[in-house]
């Protein structure tokens, strides 16, 4: 049982939200309407998180009665289900989240049970792994047979990578050896295979042709 | 709410589980097991359908309890909760997992109360849409990648890398030859990503409205009104 | 098992133009009064007029053929109840035009394009089909029940029952019909489309179907993995019978249960959903696209529309007949044995030429892309391909699914149209009245052509190809700074013959479409409930 499947770490956190905030307020309405309006793809908050590849959020109202002749169960809380799959090691990750989407996490996490203990990063990470679920069982199907996930900016820069050389193979079909050649070593002159830039954004959405 | 995020699509799933014990040691043995596992889930890495796909299972205590306030969850049974993200709308990656995989879907799911079993195909799709739960915000690093997109690009880029490396040491032929090479070994690597295809009308409709309403409201948190909290007994 | 042909319309069963039945025209009809409509079916049923599967015998052939189908709306004023409309799928009461962007009709393809009759289509209501042998025999079924229409009671001055007009034909002229015919080439009928193809060459072949047992070589669903060898793929054994349900409703399905269906159950069962689609096929482009590109494919010409298909020209499937040579050799064969059928000396004689001509006939489909994983000899992004991969899903993994076919089984469709317009050879325009009308019949349009349509016509993901479109029926992107087409399509090069991929670049819309809508085929019994105005769900 294992939260880590290759280089991929599986983060659950259910979050236990504080219902009675106001006469007429419910701290699951307002925490859902914070997460509803959250910006999406490069303008997440999640973007500005190191190394983040899919994450969600969303709130867990009740458990459903399955019917005669089950049993009826409740939750007596609701809670604010939060699920990462990134790259690394938890703690590293935990703190980018804190330092790169501070006021998204403040907002997100506003209306849950002890999130008023979170001062700092450090107690930051201690509510996180208190709200924390093991993961059962992982599949992770990013990666080939015998290979690794790569961390989140080589996944960029190999998608990137994947995207111009698609579009470079179309237009330079049929050259001569030598104009084929230079129009390679141009194409890694502005492509930059070797070097972190020029990238993909974090949740860039817009794809033009070419 | 957005299950999708691009070609990505998040499902989450909460059901009632009986003996828990019973199934975690079931599941020990599967991992030990290895030849087993694939037999039932082999086709879930020739289907590339899945980014990542996760079970949790919860026993009846194990809500998080963070403060007196809360009260004690007091629970019949114990839960597992899914999470995948996958490519393909929700009623094509149904179809497909049941058709091919029945065996692993069933593997999984067993132990949960009610599961009709992965065939036929209605009560199973009626199963998980009962007990599913919709995403408020879904993120994807890469929405216009889909799963054969993640795993084929790091092959480009070790390519790419490779022949950058020593183009300046080659002829001008050796070099065609090493760039044709390269082309055989990646000629289902090279397509061109755009957008995902529209798979409903509704969810195209909420992302245009989205786009609208996105460019107005704002999330300065000056504009969020604190809420006072009373002091609970 | 056995299916109640006498229930059953004719056109889900059989394949008209397969039964010398190669002219069509295709009506629609407005009801502007239900009570008036219902009567014009009535009518329809007491002069025998609706064809069914078993209306005719192989020694007593049909030729004219009629048969009826409804949209949602047609339904509806029709007098079906609401408590019933609910329960038909949310695809078919949307209707082909509201689900445009699902379908990829955009661009050149929009419904502001299509033809004149599409523009008000809440109008369209009632479906008929007129299959005959000559033109003739098509005009007279087509008069008939055009004054049928005509003797029916008007309704507030306005008929109860109206031909609607607006098919654009040649010359631009508006139609109150579409006409539909096997292409003639030098005075004789053939199977080919406008581009030059042979179609319609593969029919799922289901449970009940009543086609001879052969036919489930490449129609049923294959029963050969990758893994196994020596496997004779045009062996009935290698291939099962798909599921009945697939295509009537009221029966099991692929996923091993009868689906839900409308309601009641007499409205639905032995009943079908039909998607029909014009698609007029710009073959100027075709063929000036296949000019200039294969001046850099060494293959040539033939082989580079080949590849984009699937088929060689004369039917030959690239998976068995990877060159041109062994396609031509093939296809002199088979158009010698055609020739010999029946011209024998005696009957022994004719027993042998039909042995021939079937056992060169089988190969057009018993085969399978097992050998051919990584499309060296047909490309994994060629159309016949994409639309039935016949296992190629498992990309040669040994018994990755649990069948080989558990990712196609539920995607296959049976297609009915017939080309439409005069084939010219050397078009000089697109402007041409040259196209297809695409009939497809299956249980489910959204599971089953829209899903093809979505995802492996406009589409690559399943077959590893991002975005890449079907190089004839995809609706290729243009730049939208420079108008440039962006099509895409690759050309799989072979490790073994160290033979680099070809890329084809800038492909150009060669279809687009011109109109269509979703209908319901319903069974005999289920006309007459509408026609009696009596369905009732409660």
């Amino acid at each position: 049982m294992s939260n880590v499947a290759s280089k991929a770490y599986g983060l659950t956190i259910l979050s236990p939200i504080r219902e009675k905030i106001a006469q007429g307020v419910s701290g699951s309405v307002l925490t859902r309407s914070v997460i509803e309006d959250l910006k999406l793809h490069q303008h997440s908050p999640f973007a500005k998180v190191a190394n983040t590849y899919l994450a969600r959020l969303y709130v867990l109202n009740d458990v459903m009665f399955q019917g005669y002749p089950e049993q009826e169960d409740h939750l007596k809380s609701k809670y604010l289900v939060f699920a990462s799959n990134f790259y690394g090691d938890l703690d590293e990750y935990l703190t980018g989240l804190w330092h790169g989407a501070q006021a998204d996490v403040k907002q997100i996490w506003a209306h849950c049970y002890d999130f008023e203990s979170v001062t700092d990063e450090a107690s930051f990470l201690i509510y996180m792994k208190k709200c924390q679920l093991e993961t059962t069982f992982f599949f992770n199907g990013s990666v080939g047979l015998g290979e690794d996930d790569i961390s989140l900016n080589e996944q960029l820069k190999a998608l990137y990578l994947k995207q111009e050389f698609a579009k470079f193979v179309w237009n330079n079909q049929s050259l001569s050896p030598n104009e084929l050649k230079a129009a390679f070593i141009e194409f890694s002159h502005i492509t930059q295979p070797n070097q972190p830039e020029p990238s993909w954004a974090p949740g860039h959405s817009d794809i033009a042709q070419g | 709410m957005s299950n999708i995020a691009g070609k990505t699509f998040a499902m989450n799933v909460i059901t009632p589980i009986k003996g828990v014990n019973f199934y975690i040691n079931k599941v020990i043995f599967w991992f030990a097991n290895t030849k087993l596992a694939s037999s039932r889930l082999g086709g879930l890495a020739t289907l590339s359908l899945i980014h990542y796909a996760r079970w949790v299972l919860i026993g009846k205590d194990q809500f998080p309890h963070l403060h007196p306030d809360q009260p004690k969850e007091d629970l019949h049974y114990n839960y597992m909760l899914f999470h995948s993200n996958f490519n393909g709308s929700w009623d094509q990656y149904v179809d497909s997992f049941h058709k091919a995989i029945p065996k692993g879907l069933d593997l999984l799911w067993r132990k949960n109360v009610k599961y009709p079993g992965s065939v036929p195909l209605q009560p199973f799709h009626a199963y998980i849409n009962f007990n599913q739960i919709w995403t408020s915000h879904y993120y994807s690093a890469y929405p216009s990648a889909a799963v054969n997109d993640v795993k084929s690009a790091k092959k480009v880029k070790t390519a790419l890398v490779a022949l950058t490396d020593k183009v300046e040491t080659l002829s001008d032929q050796a070099f065609k030859e090493a760039y044709d090479e390269m082309l055989i070994d990646l000629q289902h690597d090279v397509s061109v990503m755009e957008d995902t295809p529209v798979v409903s009308l509704a969810s195209q409709a909420v992302k245009d409205r989205r786009a609208k309403y996105q460019e107005t409201i704002s999330m300065n948190s000056d504009k969020v009104i604190p809420i006072q909290r009373t002091a609970n007994k | 098992m056995t299916l109640d042909i006498n229930d059953i319309q004719g056109n889900i069963i059989k394949a008209y133009g397969h039964f010398n039945l190669p002219k069509v025209r295709y009506v629609f009809l407005k009801v502007a009064n239900p009570d008036v409509g219902r009567a014009f079916i009535q009518a329809l049923l007491d002069q025998d007029f609706i064809t069914r599967a078993g209306s005719w015998s192989s020694k007593n052939p049909a030729a004219i053929t009629t048969n009826i189908a409804f949209t949602y709306n047609g339904l509806k004023i029709l007098g079906v109840p609401s408590a019933s409309l609910s329960t038909f799928p949310s695809e078919f009461s949307e209707g082909m035009k509201t689900r445009r962007s699902i379908l990829g009709d955009d661009g050149i393809s929009s419904p502001e394009h299509w033809d004149p009759i599409w523009q008000n289509d809440e109008n369209i209501h009632i479906w008929m089909s007129f299959n005959g042998r000559t033109t003739e025999d098509v005009i007279n079924r087509y008069n008939d029940v055009k004054e049928l229409i005509d003797s029916l009671d008007e309704f507030n001055g306005e008929a109860g029952v109206e031909l609607l007009s607006g098919h654009r034909a040649a010359n631009g002229k508006l139609q109150d019909y579409q006409e539909g015919a096997a292409l003639e080439i030098n005075g004789l009928p053939t199977r080919k489309e406008h581009f030059g193809f042979d179609d319609g060459i593969s029919d799922p072949f289901f449970k009940g179907c009543g086609q001879p047992a052969a036919y489930v070589v490449g129609g049923g669903k294959p029963k050969a993995s990758a893994s196994d060898s020596g496997v004779d793929l045009t062996s009935p054994n290698s291939w099962a019978p798909l599921e009945t349900g697939e295509f009537i409703l009221g029966h099991h399905d692929e996923a091993s249960e009868i689906p839900l269906a409308p309601i009641p159950h007499d409205l639905s069962k032995n009943g079908s959903f039909m998607v029909y689609r014009k698609l007029h096929e710009n073959v100027k482009a075709f063929n000036d696209y296949l000019d200039n590109l294969s001046e850099d494919y060494a293959e040539g010409r033939e082989a580079l529309a080949a590849k984009m298909v699937g088929r060689w020209k004369n039917g030959a499937p690239l998976a068995s007949f990877p060159t041109e040579a062994e396609a031509t050799i093939f296809g002199d064969k088979y158009a010698a044995a055609v020739a010999n059928l029946g011209k024998g000396a005696n009957a022994q004689e004719n027993i042998a030429n039909l042995k021939v001509f079937q056992d060169l006939d089988i190969q057009l489909r018993g085969f399978n892309y097992n050998a051919d994983i990584e499309g060296s000899s047909c490309p994994m992004g060629a159309h016949i391909r994409r639309t039935n991969p016949r296992g190629a899903l498992e990309f040669g993994v040994e018994d990755a699914y649990q069948t080989p076919g558990a990712l196609i089984d539920r995607r296959r469709i049976l297609r009915r149209g017939l080309p439409y317009g005069k084939f010219e050879r050397g078009a000089t325009n697109d402007n041409g009245d040259h196209g297809i009308i695409f009939m497809a019949i299956n249980a489910s349009i959204k599971r089953q052509f829209e899903f093809v349509q979505q995802q492996w016509v406009n589409y690559g993901n399943d077959f590893k190809l991002a975005n890449d479109r079907d190089p004839i029926l995809g609706n290729h992107p243009t730049d939208e700074h420079t108008g440039c087409p962006m099509g895409r399509m690759i050309i799989e090069g072979s490790k073994e013959e160290k033979k680099a991929p070809f890329f084809c670049g800038n492909i150009p819309r060669f279809v687009e479409t011109r109109g269509g809508d979703y209908f319901f085929i319903p069974s005999m019994t289920a006309v007459q409930l509408i026609a009696n105005g009596i369905v009732d769900p409660t």
